[in-house]
């Protein structure tokens, strides 16, 4: 755990932090608004106390009413990792700033959140399906998720049981049910 | 024998239900689906790559065809490509001019299987990402849980997982000597490789249960401590284990032809191996020495005296040669570990219904491929709420437009393997 | 009481027939057709095997050119067969595995297992492929490699045809084979193929040159000896004498240049980028299957068999032995032919017939409980025609030169064979532009320079 890790960033990123930076363990914890993502990235890159130049990762996650970005990066000015969580993209109308201005390497990783989540990013020159096939509908790590709406539509036609166009038990009777949602994120 | 006419079989109930229930209206099939390129091919007979509509920037770039050049499908289906990888190349006569690679086929939905299993099964569904490796796949989801729980991993326990991967790692480089020599076309190397590995593959299965997929590693700890036939195996194998890569190595090392196919082919520099990412021996040739063991050091590799070998030409060649002497170190680590073993217990006391609080964490290992990274979510139930697996070679794969372009197809097979990517993990 | 019926009352017509079994049904027509056939055959014949014997005594080297096209073609099957099987050996051994081992002692009949395979597989034509085109190519291809082995000297009396541009004629054929290959390229209406095809036309191509060329410094030494040079069965004459007179020793260049482009030649590694099955499938076979593929198969093995054959035939001395036969061993007091046919059916009945008795009883012994009575016989059958073979051969070995001289030249060229064998289970594949750049750049000049040595040399020596 890096206090000075703390201060730095907070002397460099002020505003555009939405919580307090959150340390636990070996990790450094901020969050921004998909408005401040390429600011906040290129400070995080260039700046010559943090210099965090290896992206490690760029995920997807869906919390149940809305989307996050999450980058983990790590520089060799410090013992952290640093995540960056990209909180409040809107289920409806995902869209947020892409990292590959930076990092070409985060092409493929968006792509990647975009086929399993639907979250657009804007500026990536080659925002594709990668996993599903290019006509696939549905955004399959999404919360909301179900297996028979997928297969109905497929030319497969849902054959199994678990395909079959049935709602099941747990949502019919509850429809909050059907999507998980992290209380504390 | 004329055909005797049958009654109607009688429908049962559920072929009832099922023709009462409401059909999917028939919808245009996909363009995926074969029965449409046949079709299609009624206007396009000689396009064996069926356009579609063209979505994005790059794809426009791509799937336009300039004077001269060809699609060649690299499909799934090739005796080389690592698995299901499909390389859509355009060709100008025998140059690779741009490269599309195409993913999904072997995608099975680990996260979000992970996401309904619990802690314990997460384990052994995360095994089958980079098989050849798995232990190296188990790692990161074990150090991820460890930090969401709390949970500290006894010093035995330790050593024995930094054994076994180290292992593993020399199993998992002897291997992709193997593959590297098999695509250029030697058919030795890879039988010799699987000699080596078969032994090694052996030890673990005396130690773990299992040859391939091991299910080894617990969430504080492993499942099982040394035996006496692992320990008798493995010493058997250190005696001779310098020697044996020696001599593997020098069937291809010194060969004029091998080394002539791979000097200067698929240079990745050190500014576009960081730029996208790149980790393991493929960023370490082309001069970056980013090991996340010394990087970011987990477990006890802070105590361990070991070299990060670096190279500086980024060509294929470098990467092999690097992977040769990564085997080297980790014969040296197997040995420290096997000197400075300590005694004590292999897992951590866990309550049997593991309900982390909620929060989050990353952890990254170092595997034969690169880093292994998993974030894992908790909300408070038995469940991961979101787990997500960075592979490596998904990133490495994705260097292959940057580098294949400008060889020859005859390079492609040869970049392609010294990239060494495991399809299982790339397509999780 | 029941009336027995004299004659068989038939409820319906075609009963009797249909109440027979196969082999009655097989056996009532058979038979008399057979028959018909015999005395049909016996007419002809008395008719008109006089006149035919004239023919044939008056057109003997037709007749002899007919009898050695058709041997051959049937003999390029066993030499692919014994490929084969070397192939899967010798490589296993080298790669540390066994081998098949299952399919008949020692995996023998394991090499007969593709040619069944391919005789049974479906054999379509892809969409869009030129269909005539497709078809011939592997005709093409086959025939090419076959009729080169007219002209090659097995023996001393023993080659197909002796022609006296017999070098001249080996390379043209050998020249066709990138015609089949090039029609299987573009003929097969897919991507792979073309490649595969036009990168062989291209290779094969250039390694014609320094083949050729490297064979020339021979033909200049052996017209220090002979007059006809071209000639095949003359090269090997100017060769007789000790293993020193071999020109191998006199034109070492010439052997090495000509083995690599050889192997070049026959598509192997490290040069076979053609069927690279890494990267192009199998190149221009990729849309072949069945006998069509089975044609280029046996293609390309027959392919080694003549190259090797060619490099112990002009370096090596062809079916000349190393040394003068040492032993004053001869077998003229044994004249097989005039103890007269009764004497030597009963002596081969003989031996056959005790000799598989005894060594079932031998293989009994020596194996124990695990062979039953039928096996331990054919096994006892087997030993003994391989011991009355070895005989045989010993025999005429020593005693008739054309089986001596089969015997080093076969040698000879399965050494060449295994040597192309182990090339493959060793090196990998050289790169197409490297591969063009090897025979351009180096093998061509090579093959020059020794081409005016040895002309200088032939000059000065003789002057």
């Amino acid at each position: 755990m890096d206090r000075t890790l703390k201060t730095r960033l907070e002397a460099r990123l002020g505003e555009h932090l939405r919580v307090p930076v959150y340390q636990r363990q070996d990790q450094t914890e901020i969050r921004i608004d998909p408005g401040s993502v390429p600011e906040v990235l290129r400070i995080v890159h260039d700046a010559l106390d943090l210099r965090f130049e290896i992206l490690a990762d760029l995920a997807g996650v869906d919390t149940g009413d809305r989307m996050q970005i999450v980058y983990h990066l790590w520089s060799p000015m410090t013992t952290d990792w640093l995540r960056i969580i990209v909180d409040g993209i809107s289920r409806d109308d995902p869209r947020t700033p892409s990292a590959t201005f930076l990092w070409t390497g985060a092409e493929w990783l968006e792509r990647e959140a975009y086929d399993m989540f639907g979250i657009i990013f804007d500026g990536n020159r080659d925002l594709r399906r990668i996993f599903m096939p290019p006509d696939y509908t549905s955004f399959p790590l999404r919360k909301d998720f179900l297996l028979p709406d997928d297969a109905a539509r497929s030319t497969g036609a849902g054959v199994r049981h678990v395909e079959q166009a049935h709602t099941p038990a747990i949502v019919a009777d509850n429809p909050a049910a059907g999507i998980r949602r992290t209380p504390a994120s | 024998m004329p055909a005797r006419p049958t009654a109607p079989r009688p429908q049962n109930s559920r072929v009832k239900a099922r023709a009462a229930q409401p059909q999917p209206q028939q919808q245009e099939p996909s363009a995926d689906d074969p029965r449409v390129m046949l079709d299609r091919q009624l206007g396009t007979l000689y396009e064996p790559i069926p356009p579609y509509p063209t979505r994005t920037e790059r794809e426009g770039e791509f799937y336009s065809l300039g004077d001269g050049e060809m699609f060649l499908n690299l499909g799934p289906h090739h005796p080389a490509t690592h698995g299901v990888l499909r390389l859509v190349l355009k060709l100008s006569g025998e140059q690779v001019v741009d490269v599309d690679p195409v993913l999904g086929y072997l995608h099975r939905g680990v996260e979000k299987i992970c996401e309904n299993s619990d802690y314990y099964h997460v384990i052994d569904q995360v095994d089958p990402l980079e098989y050849v490796s798995s232990l190296f796949q188990e790692w990161p989801a074990v150090l991820a849980f460890e930090k969401l729980m709390d949970v500290q991993v006894p010093r035995r326990a330790e050593y024995i997982r930094v054994l076994s991967g180290e292992l593993l790692r020399v199993a998992s480089h002897t291997l992709f000597m193997g593959f590297q020599a098999l695509d250029l076309g030697g058919l030795t190397p890879i039988l010799y490789g699987f000699i080596e590995r078969d032994e090694i593959v052996e030890m673990l299965a005396a130690l773990t249960g299992a040859r391939m997929l091991f299910n080894y590693f617990r969430i504080g700890g492993v499942n099982g401590d040394l035996n006496h036939e692992f320990m008798s195996r493995l010493g058997d194998w250190m005696s001779r284990a310098a020697k044996q890569s020696q001599a593997q190595s020098a069937l291809l090392n010194e060969n004029e032809i091998f080394v002539r196919r791979m000097r200067d082919v698929g240079v990745l520099d050190r500014a576009t191996a960081l730029r996208y990412g790149v980790s393991g021996p493929n960023l370490r040739a082309a001069g970056v020495p980013f090991d996340v063991r010394r990087a970011h050091p987990y477990s006890i590799y802070p105590e361990l005296d070991f070299n990060v070998p670096t190279r500086d030409e980024g060509d294929a060649l470098a990467r092999y040669l690097l992977r040769v002497d990564e085997i080297r170190e980790s014969i040296k680590i197997i040995d420290q570990c096997l000197n400075n073993m300590p005694d004590g217990p292999i897992t951590a006391k866990l309550p049997r219904l593991l309900r982390p609080r909620p929060g989050r964490a990353w952890a990254a290992v170092e595997g034969p491929r690169g880093m292994q990274g998993v974030y894992a979510m908790s909300d408070g139930t038995d469940q991961p709420y979101r787990f997500r697996i960075h592979d490596p070679s998904f990133v490495n794969i994705q260097t292959v437009p940057a580098i294949l372009p400008g060889g020859l197809l005859a390079d492609t097979m040869a970049i392609v393997a010294s990239l060494d990517p495991i399809m299982g993990g790339i397509d999780k | 009481m029941r009336a027995i019926p004299i004659r068989p009352v038939l409820a319906y017509p075609g009963q009797f027939w249909g109440r027979r079994s196969l082999v009655e049904r097989l056996a009532m027509i058979l038979i008399p057709a057979a028959m018909v056939a015999a005395v049909v055959t016996a007419v002809v014949l008395y008719l008109a095997i006089p006149p035919l014997l004239d023919f044939l005594g008056a057109n003997f080297p037709l007749i002899r050119f007919f009898i050695a096209a058709t041997a051959i073609l049937v003999l390029t099957i066993p030499t692919a067969f014994v490929l084969i099987y070397l192939e899967l050996k010798v490589i296993a051994r080298m790669n540390l595995r066994v081998g098949p081992n299952r399919v008949g002692p020692w995996g023998i009949a394991m090499s007969l297992m593709p040619g069944l395979k391919v005789l049974s597989k479906e054999d379509f034509t892809p969409t869009g492929a030129d269909a005539t085109v497709f078809t011939l190519a592997p005709v093409v291809t086959f025939l090419a490699s076959v009729m080169t082995l007219l002209v090659i000297p097995f023996a001393p009396g023993v080659v197909g045809l002796d022609l006296n541009i017999g070098l001249l004629y080996f390379f043209a054929m050998g020249g066709l084979t990138v015609l089949g290959l090039l029609m299987a390229g573009w003929s097969s209406f897919n991507k792979y193929s073309l490649l595969g095809g036009l990168r062989s036309a291209a290779q094969i191509i250039s390694y014609e040159i320094p083949l050729t060329l490297s064979v020339v410094g021979v033909i200049i030494l052996a017209s220090t000896k002979t007059a006809q040079t071209l000639s095949l069965n003359h090269i090997v004459l100017a060769q007789s004498g000790s293993a020193l007179d071999w020109f191998v020793f006199k034109q070492p260049l010439a052997f090495l240049i000509f083995f690599i482009a050889a192997t070049a030649e026959a598509n192997r590694t490290p040069f076979d980028m053609t069927e690279a099955d890494s990267e192009i499938v199998a190149g221009f076979a990729t849309e072949y299957s069945g006998m069509r593929f089975g044609f280029f198969f046996f293609a390309e093995y027959v392919n080694v068999f003549i190259v090797s054959a060619l490099a112990a035939t002009i370096f090596f001395g062809g079916w000349n032995a190393p040394f003068n036969w040492p032993w004053p061993v001869n077998l003229n007091a044994f004249q097989p032919l005039s103890y007269g046919p009764a004497v030597w059916f009963a002596v081969a009945a003989m031996v056959v017939l005790v000799g598989t008795y005894f060594l079932a009883m031998v293989v009994r012994l020596l194996g124990g409980r695990s062979w039953d009575a039928g096996s331990a016989l054919v096994m006892g059958a087997i030993v003994i025609f391989v011991i009355v073979g070895g005989v045989v051969t010993l025999a005429g070995f020593i005693a008739l030169d054309w089986v001596r001289g089969i015997v080093w030249f076969m040698a000879k060229t399965y050494a060449f064979v295994i040597t192309f064998v182990w090339m493959r289970a060793t090196l990998p594949r050289v790169r197409v532009d490297q591969l063009m750049g090897f025979a351009w750049k180096w093998l061509l000049p090579a093959s020059l320079v020794n081409l005016f040595v040895t002309a200088t040399a032939v000059l000065i020596l003789n002057r």
